[in-house]
């Protein structure tokens, strides 16, 4: 498109006319240069940009990339505030909005891709460059994994080097002479950086609730089906749990709740409000039998006002959760939250009863909210279960008998993939269940869940998705289960008279080891890693656990650390209790320890000098002593004439040591540096001669 | 109370700044203060850090501080450019009043390669604006750079070169470094000629001739004198010189009748600087038609000749004059 264009206006230059890299103007291959990195920081951005936005980018960075290379005049200004209006106006369209995060980037894209095409002056670097780095930063909002913090990195030092280049007027600097120079400043910035990072006291969120929108496995506020075509299984630990002593429940039995969904809007699940207010004033109504199972658990930060405990664990002085940090309380869906979001590792103790009841006994008002489905979405699989309703076979069954015929029904046909590709690509989603549940019968726990609510509703089964984990690694460590974000799981619930809520878990019908051993299925390997499987299994074991073990440090020192880390650190060396503003004096002492260092250096580096010029001084003085002036600029030979004339015979001695010190100073054998074995002997004559005085 | 203090202040900054043709650059003499960039640079790292505390994006901590740390790093490298460079002043040459001098300054660095040393005069440079007037140079690690400033000399005189100021924000604009240096050297600013010149005066010996002589250009050759200082090369007869050892001058007599005296009296003006602008531009006139001259001012008198010197000290009178 940008090739015919250039093929269609331009007279003097086509693509086949490239004046290659070396001959560009300076100005030209400076801006080709900062296009180019803008290009690399915008581009993980482009997966998650309106429609409209990438291709706007790709053709104003074309556009302006050609008009430095034809050396063209810039645009001018009614042009450029045309586009922004327009981009404006169909931000508005796309977000309904201009502030908030995704609305927020999408103007900060179109503004720096704009300013580039005002790029006249070198000085406007400056801008662009600082909107690079808010750029930079909001690609950390979407991942943080170590691809994408390599490929930042490789930003970061581009806009360095293309702030360099802005400053060196002069000739033509060659690129790599800039680089050099911005990934010099950025290595000697890299202790102050590491010091900053280890250091900083880590706060929780100031004002903002931050939002977790990464695809991967682990807890999030919301549920949407089909979307992910493939997991990614995140190996890192969610929390640690340690039960009292001598008990391990089966991992079949550990259900650690995490958000409820039950609004289903065609698309996603969320939390529901309950429309009718009766419903949450009457609480969770749990009522639990058996032993009670003491744990203790240590959280990892989730950034979710989410506490995953063990079903059920009740909300009483006894067994509610003791928390050393924000208040909890028990939804009315059983489930526990935090006043905000878990940004730090918190520890707690607790107690469950795996054996519970909960919700209301009889039919109420507040349970239609649960058999409500959205119109329009999914008429295939609805048709199905009406069909299934009209059977003759099951015209009196009972709610639990068609909950085992729906099960049965997954048990049967279903299979249980991590790789199941992506369901209703088209018309909205209004058809990923249909596609799910009818055609391909493959997914993993958040397709078996949510297929079997929409289908426990179209009975007429009040019923809802329960997430959170299940289950924990099967060896201990050091005594504590291991809870991994790769056992999230979605499964459901259904209400049925007489028993209330009861936990349904359609995975277990299609995977039962997934529940039972809580074995996590590994994905099928890519392509690439299939290929290398098949020559050499041992190889790709290998760099399997070699990436993993790289990813998992990066997880740990980078993505997690947080307080708790500093505090531990802290710990090393030595402070027993640590503090918020131990960090704070730690770190305060290392800086103005740093600059002293740095000032003693100045220092020294001010009084440094020659050392034929300090041994000069040294000299003047030791002749001052005896009544001889020196000037700067005389010769030690002048010097021993006038030794000579002064002090005559016995100083004899002392004139053929001046004498000698001219030979090594400018003599044949001249010598780089003062010899300290002639100042000494030159010292202990002048000490003789200023005794006999 | 504030003139006392400003007097304080100017003495202490004269004190600071010694008179120097040859400046070299230390701790001493070197300042830095960050630039308006550099304060929107930290405005920007305070939002980073404000959005990775509400995001709790690790990442964003590692770049908000990688980029202080670049930061940090970048204003000793900015002092750093600036540091050990030696800057020297030629001897300026003198010219006219509201005509630019040239200053040509030499600047050595006895280690590194220097990048974007601005030069400029002090003054001319606002803080904070970029220097329009400076010039920019790299300096050669070891070597030496040349810059060309301009000087614009209002009045006639003798003048102190202005002081001068090396800047650089080189490698990020976020600082600014910079030092006041005030070369010893003086410059001599010589009045500015009269346009459009005003007709030579007539040469009193003979004065109903001298428009007519002058036309016929180099006039009849009369005979030959001793050779004095400011007589051209062209009037040197060569052919003689050759033979018998002794320089000797052709005598025409357009040079010997034209022997014009440019007077004070004759400016027929009222005002100082306009007789010194008229008797300027008379020099320059007679000095290209090759007419022997002499200035008399009051005080000053300068006997007539020719030539580069004779004019050279015409102009040094008339500049000098007060």
């Amino acid at each position: 498109m940008t090739r015919a264009a250039a093929r269609g206006s331009s007279s003097g230059w086509g693509w086949g006319g490239w004046p290659g890299w070396a001959h560009l103007p300076r100005d030209s291959r400076d801006v080709l240069f900062l296009l180019a990195v803008i290009g690399w920081t915008l581009a993980p951005h482009f997966a998650h940009l309106p429609i409209w936005c990438s291709p706007l980018t790709v053709l104003v960075i074309a556009w302006r990339a050609r008009l430095a290379i034809t050396n063209a005049a810039l645009p001018g200004r009614w042009p450029l505030l045309g586009l922004l209006v327009l981009a404006m106006g169909l931000t508005w369209w796309s977000h309904r909005t201009l502030l908030g995060k995704d609305a927020g980037i999408t103007m900060l894209v179109v503004l720096m891709v704009l300013k580039t095409l005002e790029l006249r002056a070198r000085r406007d670097a400056l801008v662009v460059f600082f909107l690079g780095f808010f750029i930079v930063l909001t690609n950390f909002l979407y991942s943080q994994t170590l691809g994408v913090a390599a490929a930042m990195l490789v930003s970061v030092w581009g806009l360095l080097t293309a702030l360099v280049l802005a400053h060196m007027p002069v000739g033509r600097p060659p690129l790599a002479q800039a680089g050099g120079v911005a990934a010099r400043a950025a290595l000697l910035g890299a202790p102050i950086m590491l010091v900053l990072f280890m250091l900083f006291p880590r706060m929780a969120p100031l004002w903002a609730v931050p939002q977790d929108t990464q695809a991967k496995t682990g807890l999030s506020g919301s549920l949407r089906m089909g979307g992910i075509a493939e997991l990614a299984l995140d190996e890192s630990i969610a929390f640690r749990v340690r039960f009292d002593a001598g008990v391990r429940p089966p991992a079949a039995a550990l259900y650690w709740r995490g958000p409820v969904l039950a609004r289903f809007d065609g698309q996603e699940w969320t939390r529901l409000e309950p429309a009718y207010a009766s419903a949450p004033r009457r609480g969770a109504q749990l009522r639990v039998d058996g032993a009670a199972l003491g744990y203790a658990m240590t959280l990892e930060p989730n950034r979710l006002p989410v506490l995953p405990l063990l079903e059920a664990t009740p909300n009483s002085e006894a067994d509610g959760p003791r928390i050393d940090g924000p208040r909890a309380f028990l939804r009315s869906d059983l489930q526990w939250a935090t006043e905000r979001p878990i940004t730090e590792r918190l520890r707690l103790t607790a107690r469950a009863y795996l054996d519970h009841r909960h919700g209301p006994q009889s039919d109420e008002l507040s349970l239609r909210d649960y058999v409500d489905l959205p119109p329009g979405f999914n008429p295939r699989t609805l048709a199905w279960a009406q069909a299934l309703r009209n059977d003759a076979r099951y015209a009196q069954a009972s709610h639990e008998r068609l909950v085992e015929v729906v099960l049965e029904v997954i048990r049967r046909g279903f299979t249980y993939t991590l790789t199941p590709g992506t369901y209703g690509d088209d018309n909205e989603n209004r058809f990923a269940i249909d596609e799910f549940w009818l055609d391909r019968k493959q997914g993993f726990c958040e397709h078996f869940s949510t297929a079997f609510v929409v289908v426990m509703r179209a009975l007429d089964i009040p019923a809802r998705v329960v997430t959170g984990y299940q289950g924990a690694d099967t060896e201990l460590q050091d005594g504590d289960h291991i809870i991994r974000n790769s056992h999230a799981h979605a499964w459901t619930e259904v209400w049925l008279a007489g028993r209330g809520w009861v936990r349904v878990d359609p995975t277990a019908a299609v995977a039962p080891e997934r529940v039972s051993f809580s074995r996590n299925l590994r994905p099928q390997p890519g392509v690439v890693a299939g290929a290398i499987n098949a020559v050499n299994p041992a190889l790709m074991a290998r760099l399997r656990s070699t990436w993993e073990l790289v990813n998992n440090r990066w997880n740990q020192w980078v993505l997690n650390y947080s307080r708790a880390q500093q505090f531990d650190l802290l710990k090393k060396l030595g402070v027993s209790s640590p503090s918020w503003e131990d960090l704070t004096y730690l770190l305060i002492g290392l800086l103005s320890g740093a600059s002293l260092v740095g000032a003693a250096w100045a220092w020294w580096d001010r009084h440094r000098r020659d050392p034929w010029q300090r041994l000069r001084s040294r000299l003047t003085q030791r002749l001052g002593d005896l009544g001889i002036a020196a000037a700067e600029h005389e010769a030690p030979r002048t010097l021993a004439r006038r030794v000579r004339e002064r002090l005559g015979e016995r100083a004899e001695a002392l004139a053929l040591q001046l004498e000698a010190l001219d030979g090594l100073r400018y003599g044949r054998a001249a010598i780089a540096r003062p010899d300290p074995a002639w100042w000494s002997a030159f010292a202990t004559t002048t000490a003789a001669l200023a005794r006999s005085r | 109370m504030i003139a006392a203090v400003r007097q304080r202040w100017q003495r202490w900054w004269q004190a600071r700044h010694p008179r120097s043709d040859t400046w070299t650059l230390t701790q001493r003499n070197i300042y830095i203060v960050p630039t308006g960039a550099g304060f929107v640079f930290a405005a920007v790292l305070l939002v980073m850090l404000l959005a990775a505390i509400n995001y709790q994006l690790s990442l964003g901590y590692v770049l908000t501080f990688l980029l202080a740390g670049a930061g940090f790093v970048s204003m000793h490298l900015t002092h750093n450019t600036l540091r050990g460079l030696t800057l020297h002043l030629k001897p300026p040459q003198p010219g006219f009043a509201g005509q630019a001098l040239p200053l040509e300054i030499v600047l050595t660095s006895p280690t590194r390669l220097q990048h974007g040393v601005g030069l400029g005069i002090e003054g001319d440079i606002n803080a904070g604006q970029a220097p329009a007037s400076a010039v920019f140079v790299d300096v050669p690690a070891g070597g030496q750079a040349i810059a060309h400033l301009a000087f614009l000399p209002a009045r006639r005189g003798l003048h102190d070169v202005p002081a001068l100021r090396a800047e650089t924000r080189y490698p990020f604009g976020l600082f600014r470094a910079w030092t006041v240096w005030r070369p010893a050297a003086r410059v001599l600013a010589w009045p500015t000629p009269e346009q459009p010149v005003a007709p030579l005066p007539a040469a009193p010996a003979c004065a109903g001739e001298a428009a007519q002589r002058k036309a016929s250009d180099s006039g009849e050759f009369e005979g030959v004198r001793a050779y004095r200082r400011g007589d051209a090369l062209k009037q040197v007869v060569w052919k003689k010189a050759a033979r018998t050892g002794e320089l000797v001058s052709r005598d025409t007599s357009s040079a010997l009748q034209q022997e014009l005296w440019l007077d004070w009296q004759l400016t027929q003006l009222s005002g100082t600087e306009a007789r010194l602008s008229r008797l300027t531009a008379w020099v320059l006139a007679a000095e290209a038609a090759g007419v022997s001259h002499g200035l008399r001012l009051p005080g000053v008198e300068i006997t007539p000749g020719s030539g580069g010197a004779q004019q050279r000290r015409s102009l040094d009178a008339l500049g000098l004059w007060s």
